[in-house]
């Protein structure tokens, strides 16, 4: 892949990471298979760019890891927002759906016929 | 479920290492992806192929998650710092407000400690490690003649030859240094003047910053008379003019000035002005020793070489023109070393007292602290059980005492700028200390002290209280032993302290009884109610053997007989005190010549006129005194002084011997009688021997030597009455003549204000030394009462009186302070070679005044732990043993 093409995913994947965790925390495996599921296996993505995705947001401060034991007995690395990614995800939906909604306006517009 | 660990929380070393921590996150994942797609019915080496391959690569996300990670971490840790920093310095804060006492005690000697060696170093600096301000300072060395008796100026026909034959050295020069009186500025001013050779601005390559240098043609003999002044000569008296146009000055002759060089060049002697040589008349005698010189050393040259070079012309010289030659060879010596020599040996002891004060400063802070931090032990205690790793409580004990040195620190340079300010008013006038700035250097040399006391005095406190023996540490507290370990540091400490007090006090002991006993050395004449008078008679208005120079005398003896309230007047070329030069050799009639054909005698000469020995009351031991009736028409008569007659006739009179001077006022000198003999006067300071001294009738000697003198005046008058008086009567006979009035008194003072600022800085020391011993045995000894309440109050109940009780203690401070006093008289003696040279009449190993030393450090040991065995013996011993 290209490099703006990743940066570009990098991006997305930043919202979609941070939307799942709104739903309360999870770990890297549970974030990768929401984001499958909820999109029917539509978005494919490469699991592993994940980890350093939420190593990023951690740096920024959005999210906060800890270590856990799950139901199973095995310890798992767990991730949850802090308040600013919580106010983060907000801001970053918003922004995230304006662009969506310009670029479908852009390539659903047609030249008009008449000349003004 | 066990607690949520959060990472950052832990201590760093117990965190997993980064690339471990993101290897079992994959892998779990991988795990995960593989149990979902076998759940779906994929076998499982099909699901791990497939969930390996939806992961992609493993090894680059694990590499770039590492990356991240160890930068997050970097920041974090960087962050966590910061925070504890804050916290360790808003804690030593208030901490420090909360004991104010301490506080305020413990900046006061640091300031006094880092003040004083920052002081001192200003003047070091100033003195020893600032390069003089030429061009290539190292290449620089004074060059002298050596004789069989010492060193000497050098004749002008030897220098001529030197400077011509010499092939190690770039560049010499002739010089010397001289008062002269300059008028046309306005007011007459006295300056000191240069007479200068050609080579003088190749030895000091300065760029004048205005006008030019003497021309090499403007230097030899009949050329007109040109000048250059210095830089502040030109500021002050010029009026920092910007054209040089026409600038005349009136010294012996008039001169004009053609350059200023730049700011800062004064060599030799805060000289203003510098004349070319070019037309004095040059004695050619090979005796005369007349010049000073100076040389810059050829590149790569050392001062060993060239002194074999100089010495080999003078052998070849000495043999050419024998027996009109007393030179053996050339001293080759680097002018910086000249120009500080003297300088040396007090300002180190300055540097070692200062060290010994830090030091002992820095013991006492050392003490104290390990008793605060031993009550706050159990709240270390605790912090080390929460987790708290040894190196961060070390990290926040020594940010507390770091508070303290900053603060003192900031303090000690208050104290430094102050000590340097009173050390100017005092010290020695060669010194320049008024010069001595606190400049870079100084700043960083104190930064450098206070790390270093925040070191010695904070880390090892730290060091122990924050050792791992924690719960010892509560047990010990609560049940009032003393930790034996503990009490070890403690006796250390004292002794320490005591023994750099035995030695700096010592040292001042030692430098007190020279100083009396040089005050008491018999000067040989009075000095209350005498003042003195410098007088310079301006050669422009006084030719060098005119008779207005007598004529001036004159009138000036007779306005000052009439005065009312003097009661005797007189002057002298040169007065006592203030150096044994010009000396001069001489001839004694009868006495057979010197092997080398020329005069056998050599004698401190002296000019006088009026009534001098009258009014400095130096005794009449034999014959008359010089009189009104000696002058130019009369038979030439000389007074000596007893030391002289002792020497040259031990078994009979010396009244109707004769004598003359030889080769210093031109030659075949009528023989002078001597008429009378004078009690012996110190020339050269008060503890130099008495010289042999010739004294003359000013009116029989060449006029020039009464150019430039020194009145004394005998009055019934207080000091300013006379001043006014003398002042007025000196104006009257020729306004135009530069005074410069002294007590003499003051001049005898000035002799010896070396010794005596010395002597005044190293007893400020030891003073201050003495404080801090005395604070640290009071300290130390409250500390093991506190300590070992529970022991006394036992005792106590078993039956000591308090008496008992204070008496215990009191032996056991002295006990403690004993071998304290034994180093430290170890340690004096050691030093005795260091002191040695500035002693007088005094041995370095005195008993006198080591005793009074250990009597007084005894009592004060004693005084200081009076209060708190005082306490002691109050104690109860109820609540003493139930541990309250």
């Amino acid at each position: 892949m290209t490099d703006d093409r990743l940066r570009f995913l990098k991006g997305t994947l930043d919202v979609l990471i941070l939307k799942t965790l709104s739903w309360g925390p999870a770990h890297g495996y549970a974030i990768s298979r929401w984001i499958r599921q909820s999109s029917d296996d539509d978005l494919k993505l490469e699991e592993g760019a994940l980890y350093p995705a939420l190593r990023r947001l951690e740096e920024r401060g959005w999210v906060a890891s800890e270590w856990q034991t799950t139901e199973t007995g095995r310890e798992a690395r767990v991730y949850l927002l802090t308040p600013a990614g919580r106010t983060a995800v907000r801001a970053e939906i918003a922004q995230w759906k304006r662009y969506v909604t310009a670029f479908t306006r852009v390539l659903d517009a047609r030249p008009s016929g008449a000349r003004v | 479920m066990t607690p949520p660990r959060d990472d950052d929380d832990l201590p760093l070393s117990r965190v997993p290492p980064v690339h471990e921590d993101v290897r079992r996150e994959v892998a779990f994942h991988l795990e995960e992806r593989t149990k979902e797609l076998v759940a779906r019915g994929m076998t499982l080496e099909q699901a791990r192929a497939a969930a390996g391959e939806a992961f992609g690569d493993a090894q680059a996300v694990e590499s770039e998650c590492r990356e991240i990670e160890s930068r997050r971490r970097a920041t974090k840790r960087r962050m966590r710092r910061h925070e504890e920093l804050r916290q360790d310095l808003a804690m030593g804060l208030r901490l420090l407000r909360k004991s104010p006492g301490f506080t305020l005690a413990a900046i006061a000697t640091l300031a006094l400690g880092i003040g004083a060696n920052t002081a001192v170093f200003s003047i070091v600096n100033r003195v020893f490690l600032q390069p003089l301000e030429y061009p290539d300072p190292d290449r620089l060395v004074a060059l002298s003649e050596q004789h069989e008796k010492g060193t000497s100026n050098v004749p002008w026909a030897n220098f001529v030859d030197l400077e011509e034959q010499s092939r190690t050295l770039s560049a010499m020069a002739a010089y010397g240094s001289f008062p002269a009186t300059v008028l046309g500025t306005g007011t007459p001013i006295r300056v000191r003047a240069g007479l200068i050779s050609k080579g003088f601005f190749h030895v000091f390559p300065v760029r004048p910053s205005l006008g030019r240098l003497p021309a090499p043609d403007e230097y030899t003999r009949g050329a007109g008379l040109v000048a250059v002044v210095s830089h502040a000569f030109w500021r002050e008296q010029l009026g920092g003019r910007r054209s040089l146009d026409d600038v005349r000055l009136k010294m012996d002759r008039e001169v004009i000035v053609i350059g200023v060089l730049p700011a800062g060049f004064d060599f030799p002697d805060e000289n203003q002005v510098w004349v070319p040589m070019g037309s004095f008349e040059q004695s050619l005698s090979r005796t005369a020793h007349n010049w000073q010189v100076v040389g810059r050393l050829a590149p790569d040259v050392t001062t060993a070489t060239a002194k074999r070079d100089l010495d080999a012309i003078m052998a070849r010289l000495r043999s050419a023109y024998q027996p009109d030659f007393d030179a053996t060879g050339v001293a080759v010596v680097s002018l910086q070393k000249t120009l500080t020599q003297s300088a040396e040996t007090p300002l180190y002891l300055l540097l070692g007292a200062s060290a010994i004060l830090l030091l002992g400063a820095c013991t006492n802070l050392a003490s104290a602290q390990l008793a605060r931090g031993t009550a706050r032990s159990g709240e270390l205690a605790v912090r080390s059980a929460l987790g708290a790793t040894r190196t961060r409580l070390i990290r926040q004990l020594l940010t507390e005492s770091a508070l303290l040195s900053v603060l003192g620190c900031l303090a000690g340079l208050g104290v430094a700028w102050v000590l340097l300010r009173s050390f100017a008013r005092f010290a020695p006038a060669a010194l320049h200390l008024e010069r001595v700035q606190i400049d870079g250097w100084v700043l960083g040399f104190a930064a450098l002290v206070a790390v270093a006391t925040t070191l010695l005095f904070g880390l090892l406190p730290a060091l122990r209280l924050s050792s791992r023996q924690s719960s010892v540490v509560v047990r010990d507290v609560s049940r009032g032993t003393a930790d034996a370990g503990r009490m070890r540091a403690w006796h250390v400490f004292v002794v320490a302290e005591v023994a750099l007090a035995v030695v700096l006090l010592t040292g001042s002991a030692l430098l007190i009884r020279s100083f009396s006993l040089v005050m008491d050395t018999e000067l040989g004449f009075a000095t209350d109610r005498v003042i003195t008078v410098k007088v310079n008679l301006p050669e422009v208005n006084y030719a060098p053997e005119s008779p207005a120079i007598v004529s001036f005398h004159e009138r000036v003896l007779e306005r000052l007989r009439a005065t009312p309230g003097m009661l005797s007047a007189g002057f002298t070329n040169v007065l006592p005190l203030e150096g044994y030069n010009p000396s001069g050799s001489l001839e004694i009639e009868g006495r057979p010549l010197a092997a080398n054909g020329r005069s056998q005698g050599y004698a401190v000469y002296r000019v006088v006129g009026g009534d001098f020995f009258r009014a400095l009351r130096i005794p009449l031991v034999e014959g008359r005194l010089l009189g009104p009736a000696d002058d130019g028409t009369s038979a030439p008569v000389v007074v000596v002084n007893e030391l002289f007659a002792r020497e040259e006739w031990p078994n009979e009179s010396a009244i109707g011997k004769r004598l003359r001077p030889a080769g210093m006022d031109a030659s075949n000198e009528p023989w002078a009688t001597v008429v009378g003999v004078v009690g012996n006067v110190r020339a050269g300071s008060m503890t130099d021997a008495f010289h042999e001294t010739f004294y003359f009738e000013y009116r029989q000697r060449p006029a020039h030597r009464a150019l430039a003198v020194s009145y004394v005046v005998h009055s019934r008058l207080d000091a300013a009455s006379v001043e006014r008086l003398v002042r007025a009567a000196i104006t009257s006979v020729d306004p135009q003549v530069p005074l410069d009035v002294q007590a003499m008194n003051d001049v005898v003072s000035a002799s010896v204000a070396d010794r005596r600022f010395t002597m005044m800085v190293l007893g400020a020391f030891s003073a201050v030394a003495l404080l801090l011993a005395i604070v640290g045995i009071y300290a130390v000894v409250s500390y093991v009462v506190a300590q070992r309440t529970r022991e006394i109050g036992v005792r106590i109940a078993l039956g000591a009186t308090p008496v008992g009780v204070l008496r215990m203690i009191v032996v056991s401070a002295l006990a403690a302070v004993g071998p304290g006093l034994v180093l430290g008289t170890a340690l004096a003696f050691a030093n005795a070679g260091a002191i040695r040279s500035l002693l007088y009449g005094v041995s370095p190993f005195d008993l006198t005044a080591l005793g009074a030393t250990l009597l007084l450090l005894t009592i004060a040991a004693v005084a200081s732990s009076i209060g708190p065995a005082w306490k002691a013996s109050r104690v109860d011993p109820v609540r003493a043993i139930r541990g309250e």
